[in-house]
């Protein structure tokens, strides 16, 4: 008798069980190993889209159980397309997304360039500069509201060091005009480090004897930097930008915790304003409408995105 | 084209010597190998030439200039790289026109394509040239690599043992190749290698070195039959140089420690009879070409070569005399 792990496994068997066993087809045996994923996977994320799906068809409102349920076909969605408040947290998003990606990606490659430059202690400036990703967006939220309180807040000041403004006379958090721009930079501050980690891991794999290559055949720096460094980062940096883009699609927290939407409805992100119709409005069956609307929204273009992701792997 | 010169080199790694008091001079038009195993300095060598690297001692000159303080852009040398130092995104033909895009020279798009065409003829790479440079098989891109080096017209070209990931066949038809375009263009190389048939095949000059130390330079052929030392001997010929004790056959010099039989240098005699020392087989090895036999003299074995049909078998006696043998004294010094 052999004493391989395997004959171990089989001679610790039952011989109730290992009859049964015998007759059972790699195959299936396959399939018993999959199925406990994939029932939680239809539990928890098929069969609610299903049922939102449903429900998005209805006039249904969860805070009136026994008030009956009409299908009224997909005039929700023809009420929410025409909608100039859902028109409006839709532009709110789309600011916070292009404009925290735009700055994510120009900070966050910048910095991650920076750091990988061989110099004393960037192991450290690492560490530093990732704190900010590591805490709760709760926290975040709550104590720049304090750094951009005009009378006592460090941003505020620090503002009007450098520019000579009045610190009282403006209200990062108040202010029509400024509350778009002060949810993009709290975004930013925290999830820069990100994005710079992940460029950081795409300069890191280009291998120093291309440089030196480039080098010898004289290319300058700047040649260096546009036909080996962007091309061969990219494909990292498109990745940091899908999970960014997708994360920053359904901000929530930061947000609420900042603004809760305010002055007016002027942050009010799709998210926040889907909530609102959700659970303060109770418009069930409108508000399943709008989270397929948004759903099809992210799918759509994450799809697209991946793609050209894809062709620019390949390259 | 132009001569390159190192003067007293010196080049150290924190606590590791890379290369300690090399003198080279490397004449226009000519192919120097530089022969020895990982870690002699072989490659810190090239990249102290190319400018990849600074010595901490010593001058390196091109054409008679001092180069050290200049950049590799401004040595205008030409390498190829150990490992497939390609541009991954870019197809065979921008990785070939690269250098030739360079600023400094200015090359007119007409003659780009020229070269390149040229170049990718002589590689053999002429239907790869659309290709993306990662959809390539590793010969492919060393050849790539190659051609890169060959479009331009440098001081020096360096080479970092190019063949060394290639399959023998494209091996063998790449050596005469390189030959034959070191021929043509009069190009002055510097090759680095640890394959002895590559320097003894391409090189107008062979230097050896060992940790770190130039030990000799000279033809091929010098260096083959008159090695300053047994580790220079060690290193060329295949199967090894046979290191023996002096006294295993008469008529050894005064001071002479080692005796070092070449494979050819040894005449045997089948039969216990005959001059010479008595030797048994211990072995027989049919390469087809050449019979290689293992003996064991004394105590001490050995290999040497035999007629290719030969009936010897294991176990056999025969008599041995060296013919033409080198003598080393106690320091591993050839004795003259």
């Amino acid at each position: 008798m052999t004493d391989t792990p395997i004959d171990k496994a089989a001679r610790a068997t039952p011989r109730r069980v290992a009859r049964v066993i015998k007759g059972v087809s790699d195959r299936t045996i396959a399939w018993i190993f999959v199925a406990p994923t994939i029932f939680l996977l239809l539990a928890i994320n098929i069969f609610p889209l299903i049922w939102t799906i449903n429900l998005s068809l209805t006039n249904y409102r969860a805070n009136r159980v026994n008030r009956e349920v009409d299908y009224i076909g997909l005039r929700n969605y023809e009420r929410i397309l025409t909608d100039t408040d859902i028109w409006l947290s839709m532009q709110a998003t789309a600011h916070f997304l292009v404009w925290t990606i735009v700055l994510q990606v120009l900070i966050g490659f910048t910095l991650a360039w920076l750091i990988n430059r061989k110099f004393k202690g960037n192991d450290l400036w690492t560490t530093i500069i990732v704190l900010p990703m590591m805490l709760s967006p709760a926290v975040v939220g709550n104590f720049w509201t304090f750094l951009y309180q005009p009378q006592i807040g460090l941003f505020n000041y620090v503002v009007s060091f450098f520019s000579g403004v009045d610190p009282s006379s403006f209200e990062m958090l108040g202010s029509v005009t400024l509350a778009p721009w002060s949810i993009v930079i709290v975004d930013t501050w925290m999830w820069t480090p990100f994005v710079m980690l992940i460029c950081l891991a795409g300069l890191r794999s280009i291998p120093d004897y291309i440089y030196e290559a480039a080098e010898i055949d004289r290319a300058s720096k700047w040649r260096q930097f546009w036909t080996i460094t962007v091309p061969m980062v990219l494909p990292f940096l498109m990745l940091a930008v899908l999970f960014r883009g997708i994360e920053n699609f359904k901000m929530f927290d930061l947000v609420v915790q900042l603004t809760g939407g305010g002055p007016g409805s002027i942050t009010e992100l799709a998210s926040i304003n889907l909530k609102r119709e959700a659970f303060e409005k109770w418009r069930t069956g409108y508000s399943s409408a709008f989270a397929i609307i948004l759903f099809v929204t992210v799918f759509g273009l994450a799809s697209i995105y991946v793609k050209a992701l894809n062709k620019v792997k390949e390259r | 084209m132009a001569d390159v010169s190192l003067d007293g080199v010196t080049k150290r790694f924190g606590k590791d010597i890379g290369v300690s008091d090399v003198r080279l001079d490397i004449p226009d038009g000519s192919f120097v190998v530089l022969l020895g195993p990982t870690g002699a300095g072989k490659t810190t060598t090239l990249r102290l030439i190319a400018g990849l690297e600074r010595p901490d001692a010593g001058d390196i000159r091109i054409d008679g200039r001092s180069v050290i303080g200049e950049t590799p852009a401004q040595r205008d040398v030409a390498m190829v790289f150990q490992q497939y130092s390609l541009y991954p995104h870019l197809s065979v033909r921008e990785n070939l026109s690269f250098p030739l895009r360079s600023p400094i020279l200015r090359t007119p798009e007409a003659e780009i394509a020229r070269k390149v065409a040229e170049v990718a003829e002589v590689l053999h790479i002429s239907h790869k040239l659309d290709n993306k440079s990662t959809a390539l098989s590793g010969g492919e891109m060393q050849r790539v690599s190659i051609g890169r080096a060959l479009v331009r017209d440098p001081a020096i070209y360096l080479m970092d043992e190019p063949l060394s990931s290639l399959d023998a066949k494209l091996r063998g038809d790449l050596r005469v190749e390189l030959k034959r375009i070191h021929a043509d263009l009069g190009a002055t190389l510097l090759y680095v290698t640890h394959d002895q048939v590559e320097a003894m095949t391409m090189a107008s000059h062979v230097g050896v070195l060992d940790s770190g130390r130039l030990v000799q330079v000279g033809t091929p052929r010098e260096i083959y039959e008159t090695p300053l030392n047994t580790y220079v001997a060690s290193r060329l010929g295949l199967p090894r140089i046979n290191l023996l004790p002096a006294d295993l056959f008469p008529g050894a010099p005064t001071g002479a420690r080692t005796i070092g039989l070449r494979p050819e240098h040894m005449i045997q005699t089948p039969g216990p009879d005959g001059d010479g020392q008595d030797a048994s087989v211990t072995r027989v090895e049919h390469l087809g070409d050449q019979t290689r036999l293992h003996l064991v003299c004394g105590r001490h074995d050995m290999i040497t070569l035999t007629d290719p049909h030969t009936n010897l078998v294991r176990g056999d006696a025969v008599r041995l005399q060296p013919r033409a043998p080198l003598y080393f004294d106690d320091r591993g010094m050839r004795i003259p």
